[in-house]
């Protein structure tokens, strides 16, 4: 069963990538038996299936997905949350007494659990997992290269944590709050992520951002000292 | 201007610029040229200049208009007011609301819209500068725009148009082979799947002509095709590449 | 009547970011990491429009502005038998922003249009005594036509530098007179600006401010406002183009900065289109 890609390739929708039409993943689709990429992004084989892993596209929320979003809207017995300029989720309470208790009001930006998300919509977990964030700075990037941002087993986001002495919160619908004890290690930590933003496919960012943050605090330093 | 002395076609088998009858203009192509759309593209074939910008897929709004079963897609095909010869009103002429809708369709044949219920995709083409294939040119951009915002499709739409200048059939016609031309004949593939989605006509061609056109509009739809991957693919390897 | 049309109502901002930048600002600092008076980088491309009499296409920051020129020989307004025309329209594309609807200008672009329109008109700019041909009966008309093509927040400021250099390297087709009647000579002719006006934007987050706010920011504004300086630093235009309270006190640090501001600009506009004044 030949492959026509070589791994981590750039493939580009119509692009054919198999002749075995049992090994389609994600991001491809099987047409007359073989396997072709649907979407642009890298070409990689897992788990015996091709998958292409699309450089950019919409988040869709998956339950248990963490997330973070701004109130849009209060009703009586719940809340509208924009989770982006293209999605809006929703939190419905049948208890009006629970719906005063959460006390949030438009504007207001939360850390949450995506419970459902389907043809009906998308519904936040209300049951005590709401953390309604009241500082930071607010930033996006695109939803697709939140796995990059956290890195294998946290080792991106941990290290961007470490050098630039800021707490962050990330939702996997690309909103990220930096918190941190001054501007400086905030915008630090931000020309980390637009970075990662920027060069989500390529290899040795870990260490290139290590640098960026570096020379950006220090840079800081010097011109305060 | 063309005098009635001048000849589309000169005695050698070149044009007016200079082409062969089955050549086509030089065609350069950016992609991720505007920066707050979710992908966009920058499409030049010899004068004819176009913009391409994708939104989506997004929410509908107002919600009664989202389809359960798919996304909607909306196109727009807008030229600006100084893009051609006399200056053009402002608003949408009927033709620009028919090539929005042709155009639509057939991004429609390509796009796996089944994969976003209840959301819509918003394709908008602006037309900077109006020389001959307009139309052709916006869905060259279109396509990679939907592939630059990560929109499923079955392949990229390469595009281009055919035509009767002279008693010739030639390929990509500029504005005044269009004007004095006998046909003019647009012509869009899914060039992977080799099928059609877009074509019109207007003027008369033989069965003859057709067959001609046609195949020569699919060795140019062949060029733009390949250039457009080359575009999409330095587009990322450079930025792949940008760490060392 | 003007109501407030759906896609014009002011972007929702999640307080969070509201309150970050008036702290930032107060330590006289901003998101992208300008000071309050600093603009962001201005690029300018002429003549990309070949089938225009004028183009450019201009971006500060991540905001694009295409503009472009056409001419056409009308009448004279009975008003001013001895002077041609110009007029100056605006679109805010959809493929700028999510926020853009398609659709003819709403009145965000026809504000646009008419704060840029000021700005050249009440400096006298263009010579229109120039531009007439037989008074009373023929005379050019320009129309400038402003295209927001990528928006990142303040399309005022570069739509007017983009009109002005659209202006300044446009050929326009000559005209002469022949027997009473006109007729094109096939030549064309430069437009000599008389001055250069340019605006610069203000926001105002309680009582601070700050210069060219980028989209978020401008969401954040309680009120903006927009001031056109000439080149003798006269002010030849001011739009305040939101609802909100601007402490009188402040308008005189306003023009003074607009003046610096709009200075640095026309340096800029100058340098990159090889101008001397």
């Amino acid at each position: 069963m030949p492959l026509y890609f070589s791994e981590r390739e750039i493939v580009l929708p119509g692009q054919l990538l198999s002749d075995n039409g049992n090994r389609g993943g994600e991001g491809t689709y099987v047409l007359g038996g073989m396997v072709y990429a649907s979407r642009l992004g890298f070409a990689t084989l897992r788990n015996n299936k091709v998958h292409v892993i699309a450089f950019k596209g919409a988040y869709i929320p998956q339950p248990g997905d963490r997330v973070i979003g701004i109130v849009i809207d209060v009703k009586p017995n719940g809340f509208d949350i924009s989770l982006g300029r293209h999605l809006t989720a929703t939190i419905r309470i049948p208890d009006k007494k629970e719906v005063q208790a959460l006390n949030l009001k438009i504007g207001d930006v939360i850390y949450a659990n995506v419970r459902e998300s389907g043809l009906r919509g998308v519904y936040i977990d209300h049951t005590g997992r709401i953390k309604k964030i009241t500082s930071g700075l607010l930033v996006s990037m695109h939803p697709l290269k939140i796995p990059r941002l956290i890195g294998k087993r946290g080792s991106m986001i941990n290290m961007i944590k470490k050098e630039s002495g800021c707490e962050l919160i990330v939702g996997r619908n690309g909103l990220i709050v930096i918190d941190g004890p001054s501007p400086a290690n905030e915008f630090a930590a931000l020309s980390a992520i637009r970075m990662i933003d920027r060069e989500a496919h390529s290899q040795g960012l870990t260490e290139r951002i290590r640098i960026l943050i570096k020379n950006i605090l220090e840079g800081e330093k010097s011109v305060e000292g | 201007m063309k005098d009635s002395s001048m000849r589309l076609v000169k005695e050698d088998g070149t044009r007016i610029d200079g082409r062969r009858l089955d050549e086509l203009r030089p065609l350069s192509i950016e992609i991720g040229v505007l920066e707050k759309s979710d992908g966009s593209a920058y499409v030049q074939l010899g004068r004819t200049k176009v913009f391409a910008a994708v939104f989506g897929p997004k929410e509908v709004h107002p919600k009664h208009l989202a389809l359960p079963d798919r996304a909607i897609l909306n196109c727009r095909y807008h030229m600006t007011s100084f893009s051609v010869d006399e200056r053009k009103p402002l608003g949408m002429t009927r033709r620009e609301i028919e090539l929005s809708k042709v155009i639509r369709e057939a991004l429609e044949s390509v796009v796996f819209l089944e994969e976003f219920p209840r959301t819509s995709i918003d394709v908008f083409i602006e037309i900077i500068e109006a020389d001959g294939g307009t139309r052709t040119a916006g869905l060259t951009a279109a396509s990679l725009a939907l592939a630059e915002a990560g929109i499923p499709m079955v392949d990229l739409v390469a595009a281009v148009a055919v035509g009767k200048i002279e008693g010739q059939i030639a390929l990509d016609l500029s504005d005044l082979e269009d004007k004095y031309g006998e046909a003019d004949m647009p012509i869009a593939m899914a060039p992977r799947l080799n099928s059609i989605v877009l074509l019109q006509l207007n003027g008369r061609l033989t069965r003859e002509e057709f067959k001609k056109a046609l195949e020569l509009g699919k060795k140019g739809i062949m060029e733009i095709y390949q250039k457009q991957r080359d575009a999409l693919r330095r587009k990322y390897s450079e930025e792949a590449l940008m760490e060392v | 009547m003007s109501a407030i049309p759906p896609q014009s109502k002011k972007s929702l901002i999640a307080g969070i970011v509201q309150e970050k930048i008036y702290n930032l600002l107060q330590q006289g600092k901003r998101l992208d990491g300008r000071s309050p008076v600093d603009l962001r980088p201005i690029t300018i491309t002429t003549g990309i429009v070949e089938k225009a009499d004028g183009s450019s296409l201009v971006s500060l920051g991540k905001t694009k502005i295409l503009v472009g020129i056409k001419t056409e020989i009308g009448t004279p307004y009975p008003d001013r038998p001895k002077e041609g025309s110009f007029t100056v329209n605006a679109e805010l594309l959809p493929l700028a922003s999510i926020g853009f609807e398609p659709g003819p200008p709403d009145e965000r672009g026809v504000e646009l249009a008419r704060v840029v329109d000021r700005s050249i008109r009440e400096s006298k700019a263009i010579d229109l005594e120039k531009l007439c041909l037989i008074e009373g009966e023929k005379a050019y008309i320009l129309f400038i036509d402003i295209y927001v093509l990528d928006y990142d927040g303040n399309y005022y400021d570069p739509s007017v530098i983009a009109a002005l250099a659209a202006l300044v390297t446009a050929k326009i087709p000559k005209y002469e007179v022949v027997g009473g009647k006109v007729q094109k000579t096939g030549e064309y002719f430069n437009l000599k600006l008389q001055k250069l006006p340019f605006t610069t934007t203000f926001g105002l987050i309680r009582g601070k401010f700050l210069v060219d706010p980028q989209l978020e920011e401008e969401a954040a504004l309680d009120v903006s406002i927009i001031i056109g300086v000439d080149q003798e630093g006269n002010i030849v235009s001011i739009q305040k183009n939101s609802p909100g309270l601007i402490p009188e006190t402040i308008l005189e640090q306003l023009i003074e900065i607009a003046q610096e501001k709009t200075n640095a600009i026309r340096n800029k506009f100058c340098e990159a289109l090889n101008i001397v004044i």
